[in-house]
């Protein structure tokens, strides 16, 4: 029902020092239900192409749908965690993660009832009535979480939400939105840097390359669907993870290099 | 820090304009610096303006009476004090007090309704911004008196005219800074307004407003103290009533006494202005900073 399409999208900006592409030639499918981490060197377009998905940005060419409906505009279907820092400071914690609630129109108490829901989700309880200048980066980024997973959108866009965090709850967050994930049949897109974050999450792996940012592997996760850390020391996840590495690999130095003979 | 930044501070490195305060509202700033005089901190500044005035007052006193000047120059604050005890009782006072009240409120009334809604007019018509902006920031330089002719010419000699130029002068430190704040909102605000689909007073007052709420507590904190500068200076210039005009009355007669007292008046009055500004802008940063 909420099977992400993308049909050959391209976008380009206008920048001072002549056009961008920033995303070429994207075909992909997330299927309903299904859990798709993006991988790529940092400016190959991932937060581009989420935005697209999202109807923030307008592809400049190509299709995208989210279950089988044109996207043009942001959708009360599609939750987005951004990749910057959103949460609002002028508000505590349960403030933040019920404005998403309260501008869907929900109404006061079912407010309350789903947002301390997402607070306890993403390990906050307590913290309720703090604001996000007391926070740390990390929880301030699960914080951004809980107010879209309160939404309980169909479609969930996540760009590097752990960038900020700290190993452990890097892993353990994962593991938490893995199993959200589990029982809620939403489909995922999950932009990460992190190669074994995007294979103990997800069911495919989509390596990017740099400018013009395209999709250039693949990669289907056929790991069992219960996966704890112990799963990383397995042959079967090495070998993706080679695989994944080796395709960014020849991609980051290139985009490296690239990015050295610009400047 | 914010609070110290923005409790009127201009940032070393673009005080080129001393009307744009800039608050740092990015939250990417370091977590949680330790700041230890943190909850004394309005105690401690209380405590140093009472001190602070305490001391002004003996050394006024003590000077005036020993003779170090002549009491024309500064009264014992004894007497400046039984001055003010003295207009108390004066109907004259009291009328000139609720018509410089009057026209200063009105002038914090008008000039930051204006300078909020041209703040936003600059933000949603960021081509108009670019084309006044430079004009509000030169106002600056210009002194308002130099209208008052105009003014006198346009509505005559009472209190609109007063109102008209102190309202023009608390217009502009609104406007700037509404402007400047409002712009410099950070994109992903912007981002996720629309992503959760804000309607446009949703996105104006959820997010825009208080967003920019900083820079525009700072430019109406600026706002109203030019309006007490404005309505004070135009009537001490010309004007038949009012506080201003009666500092100047009673300079013109010799009545240092009853000068002073009226002077002291103004001070208080200002201290108290600013006072609720200070705490209007505590409850706008409250929670923003750790
Ligand atoms: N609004 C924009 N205007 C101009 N260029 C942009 C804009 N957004 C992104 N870009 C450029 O497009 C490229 C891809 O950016 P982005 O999608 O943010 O990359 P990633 O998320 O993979 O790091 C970058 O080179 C970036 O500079
Ligand atoms: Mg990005």
């Amino acid at each position: 029902m909420s099977t992400i399409q993308l049909d050959d999208i391209r976008v380009e900006f206008d920048t001072p020092s002549g056009k961008v592409v920033a995303v070429n030639g994207v075909t992909q499918q997330v299927p309903s239900g299904g859990f798709v981490s993006l991988v790529g060197p940092s400016g190959c377009g991932k937060s581009t192409l989420l935005a697209v998905i999202s109807g923030l940005t307008r592809a400049t060419s190509g299709q995208v749908a989210v279950g089988g409906k044109a996207v043009t505009r942001p959708g009360r279907g599609i939750g987005v965690v951004f990749q910057e820092e959103s949460t609002l400071p002028w508000r505590t914690v349960q403030e933040n993660v019920q404005f998403a609630l309260q501008i869907a129109g929900v109404d006061k108490g079912e407010q309350v009832e789903r947002a301390n829901w997402a607070i306890d989700l993403v390990g906050l309880k307590g913290f309720e009535k703090s604001y996000p200048s007391m926070l740390s980066g990390g929880m301030r980024q699960r914080v951004a979480l809980a107010r879209t997973l309160a939404l309980e959108p169909g479609v969930v866009l996540m760009d590097e939400p752990f960038a900020a965090l700290d190993q452990q709850t890097r892993i353990f967050l994962g593991a938490e939105v893995r199993d959200i994930w589990q029982r809620s049949q939403q489909t995922v897109l999950f932009v990460t840097h992190d190669i074994s974050e995007a294979i103990l999450l997800s069911q495919q792996v989509w390596v990017m390359s740099y400018r013009p940012g395209r999709i250039i592997d693949v990669i289907d996760v056929d790991l069992p669907e219960h996966r704890d850390a112990s799963i990383v020391s397995s042959p079967a996840f090495n070998q993706l993870h080679n695989r994944v590495w080796s395709s960014l690999q020849e991609e980051s130095k290139r985009g490296f290099r690239q990015q050295e003979t610009r400047t | 820090m914010m609070t110290s930044v923005m409790g009127g501070d201009v940032e070393p490195g673009t005080g080129d304009d001393v009307s744009i305060e800039r608050p740092d509202t990015e939250s990417d700033r370091p977590v949680q610096l330790p700041r230890r005089w943190r909850l004394s901190d309005p105690l401690i500044s209380a405590g140093a303006t009472a001190g602070l005035l305490v001391v002004m007052a003996v050394v006024a006193e003590v000077g005036a009476r020993s003779g170090w000047w002549r009491a024309s120059t500064l009264p014992a604050t004894s007497t400046m004090l039984s001055g003010v005890a003295g207009l108390m009782d004066d109907p004259q006072f009291w009328s000139d007090l609720t018509r410089s009240g009057l026209e200063i409120g009105l002038a914090i009334l008008f000039g930051s309704t204006a300078g909020l809604l041209s703040g936003l007019l600059f933000w949603k018509l960021p081509t108009l911004g670019r084309i006044f902006e430079p004009y509000l920031v030169s106002f600056y330089a210009v002194p308002m008196v130099l209208f008052y002719p105009l003014a006198i010419v346009v509505v005559g000699i009472n209190a609109s005219s007063v109102v008209i130029l102190a309202t023009i002068m608390a217009t502009i430190p609104v406007a700037l800074n509404t402007t400047v704040g409002l712009n410099g909102i950070r994109p992903v605000y912007l981002k996720l307004s629309r992503s959760l689909q804000c309607k446009p007073h949703q996105m104006l007052f959820s997010i825009a407003l208080p967003a920019a709420a900083p820079f525009i507590v700072a430019g109406l904190r600026l706002g109203v103290v030019y309006a007490l500068i404005g309505s004070i200076a135009m009537e001490f210039v010309t004007a038949q009533a009012g506080l201003g005009y009666r500092i100047r009355y009673y300079y013109e007669i010799f009545d240092n006494d009853r000068m002073f007292a009226y002077i002291l008046v103004v001070l208080v009055l200002s201290v108290l202005l600013t006072a609720l500004l200070a705490g209007l802008e505590r409850l706008v940063v409250k929670g923003r900073t750790s």
